[in-house]
């Protein structure tokens, strides 16, 4: 066969891929309402069963792009962007970020108490947890210069004492964890005054830590929203890298080498999987009916939520670095686990790309005009505010995009076995445990997107 | 740095740090070493196929007629594995169709 012959074949092999996934999806997705979801036509086992199985077939059909050049030229491909104009941007971006934090702390310090017309509740969560975060990887990562945080810390004095190497970026694992737990428990999306507490404490803490290593060594390793916004970034099809911004595919870039650097990253790169999931997990039904009989028997639920992040992160880091060691078996690799656990880490951030869009797309475009109104009259309260109504078939976005990511997952990796192994058959037999792995994580995150939301239980 | 070809050039794909953790080669296990890079390998033909990828400028005739050989036999097992996945595709395929027949 001919290379363009070749190329065409892979072409078609991706586009049927694709097909295949966004037809389940929409098939039976009809049946989720944007809000009010309803229960499917189809029965909830061979609904999770075919998108199992559609993460599978393209795990199959991308095996077929055998071609190594193919596979580089696709991963390479860009375009320079850089030019004059990003100093003019730089400073526009830090003072926009600027003026957002100040307007958290003031609107949310003395703006109405109001949640839905609060402008702080609603610039964090709509506008920098859901909009921003969607920019972050669906464009650039713009946080790495709208961060008022490390704009402030470059313009205080530090002391510059060394960051302990050997501590890494376990800080930002940590902090990641105590974030999600903090959202996830406590009412920061109600409590104006309780969420612009939250944000001068982080901020107090930031600073300080920058005062202490330098700003550089703080965000570039200890602080867990400067990271989560870099891995996203690593997905967007602008980027940066030696020569300045550069065009390039999307999630493309997730293949290079050295992109998660030492088994902290990958504990950061899991954490990141893990606390998405977490986010939809304890909103199901079944989590409810799973803990109702352990709160019955008197353990605290102030308890019972950090022990289950704890214990579910531990399980997905078990998990990813068990596949690892399967891995390794399967493709007599004398390289060390080590080695393979940081390259076939950076698929995973497609991976919880695709729940990110399916969780916040939906809840960025509902109350995206309230944002508007807030932001036009910030200390206003009016009685209502405006809101869109998602159309019945907008679940589809939602499970679409989770099987979507998970493609992109399996390309990467694909090209990141490739470019690690001599052998092509040895690099798709590296794969089989990721990709049972991956079937199964689909069927859990597809089933906890079709699950009905519900009040957080016992709390 | 004494020797110059002793460092990888361009094979910093396979190592993800600089030092000699990036490997583990069991004690009882026979290894094909790189001489290019010091690299191990289980299976001879992977060597030969890593030299060709890693090292193509470097090698010489003999080297050169073993990554095309090595070449040769791993495009013969990808089409036996082509047809696996087919094979495999075709049972998920047709499968689904049926179960969505019955239910």
């Amino acid at each position: 066969m001919t290379s363009g012959r070749r190329r065409t074949v892979a072409l078609v092999v991706c586009g049927l891929g694709w097909l295949a996934a966004t037809g389940t999806a929409s098939a039976h997705g009809g049946s989720l309402a944007g809000g009010g979801r309803e229960s499917l036509t189809i029965p909830t086992w061979l609904f999770l069963s075919t998108g199992g199985a559609a993460v599978g077939a393209s795990f199959l059909l991308a095996s077929f792009v055998t071609d190594r050049a193919f596979v580089e030229r696709i991963h390479d491909w860009g375009r320079p962007l850089s030019g004059d104009y990003e100093h003019v941007l730089e400073y526009a971006g830090q003072l926009i970020g600027l003026a957002g934090l100040a307007a958290v702390f003031v609107v949310g310090f003395l703006g109405p108490t109001n949640a839905r017309t609060n402008l702080a509740i609603l610039l964090v969560w709509v506008g920098w947890w859901a909009g921003l975060a969607m920019t972050t990887y669906l464009v650039g990562n713009s946080w790495a210069t709208l961060n008022p945080f490390k704009t402030l810390a470059r313009l205080l004095p530090t002391l510059d004492r060394s960051y302990p190497t050997r501590v890494g970026s376990w800080p930002a694992v940590g902090g990641l964890l105590v974030l999600v737990w903090l959202e996830v428990v406590s009412p920061l999306a109600d409590q104006p005054r309780l969420l612009a507490s939250v944000v001068a404490g982080y901020t107090v803490l930031t600073l300080a830590g920058a005062l202490v290593f330098g700003p550089d060594d703080w965000f570039g390793y200890a602080d867990p929203v400067e990271r989560v916004f870099g891995y996203y970034g690593r997905f967007a099809p602008i980027g940066r890298d030696e020569d300045g911004l550069r065009l390039r595919l999307p999630g493309m870039d997730l293949s290079t080498p050295r992109l998660v650097d030492g088994p902290d990253e990958v504990a950061f790169v899991v954490a990141l999987l893990w606390v998405t999931t977490y986010d939809g997990l304890v909103t199901t039904p079944a989590w409810r009916d799973l803990t109702t009989p352990i709160v019955a028997a008197g353990v605290p639920p102030h308890l019972l939520y950090p022990v289950a992040l704890a214990v579910g992160f531990a399980g997905f880091l078990g998990v990813y670095r068990l596949a690892v060691r399967l891995s390794r078996d399967m493709s007599e690799t004398y390289l060390t686990p080590a080695v393979l656990a940081q390259r076939f880490a950076p698929p995973l951030v497609a991976i919880a790309v695709g729940y990110h869009f399916a969780h916040y797309l939906g809840y960025f475009l509902v109350l995206a005009p309230s944002l508007a109104v807030a932001l036009s009259s910030p200390f206003a309260d009016p009685a209502v505010v405006p809101t869109v109504d998602l159309p019945a078939w907008f679940g589809a976005v939602a499970l679409a995009s989770v099987i979507v990511g998970h493609l992109v997952a399996i390309w990467v990796a694909h090209a990141a076995a490739y470019d690690l192994f001599p052998a092509r058959l040895q690099a798709i037999r590296s794969q089989y445990p990721f990709i049972a792995v991956m079937v199964f994580y689909t069927m859990t995150s597809l089933w906890v997107v079709s699950q009905p939301e519900v009040a957080l239980p016992h709390l | 740095m004494t020797d110059t070809a002793t460092q990888p050039v361009a094979d910093t794909a396979a190592t993800g740090t600089d030092d000699d953790a990036a490997y583990d080669v069991p004690a009882d296990a026979t290894a094909y070493t790189c001489s290019y890079c010091g690299r191990p390998f289980a299976r001879e033909s992977w060597l030969a196929l890593h030299r060709g990828l890693a090292h193509p400028n470097e090698l010489d005739d003999e080297e050169v007629d073993a990554f095309r050989a090595a070449h040769d036999e791993e495009e013969e097992s990808l089409s036996t594995f082509r047809l696996q996945a087919l094979g495999a595709l075709v049972l998920i395929y047709f499968g689904f169709l049926m179960v969505y027949a019955l239910v």
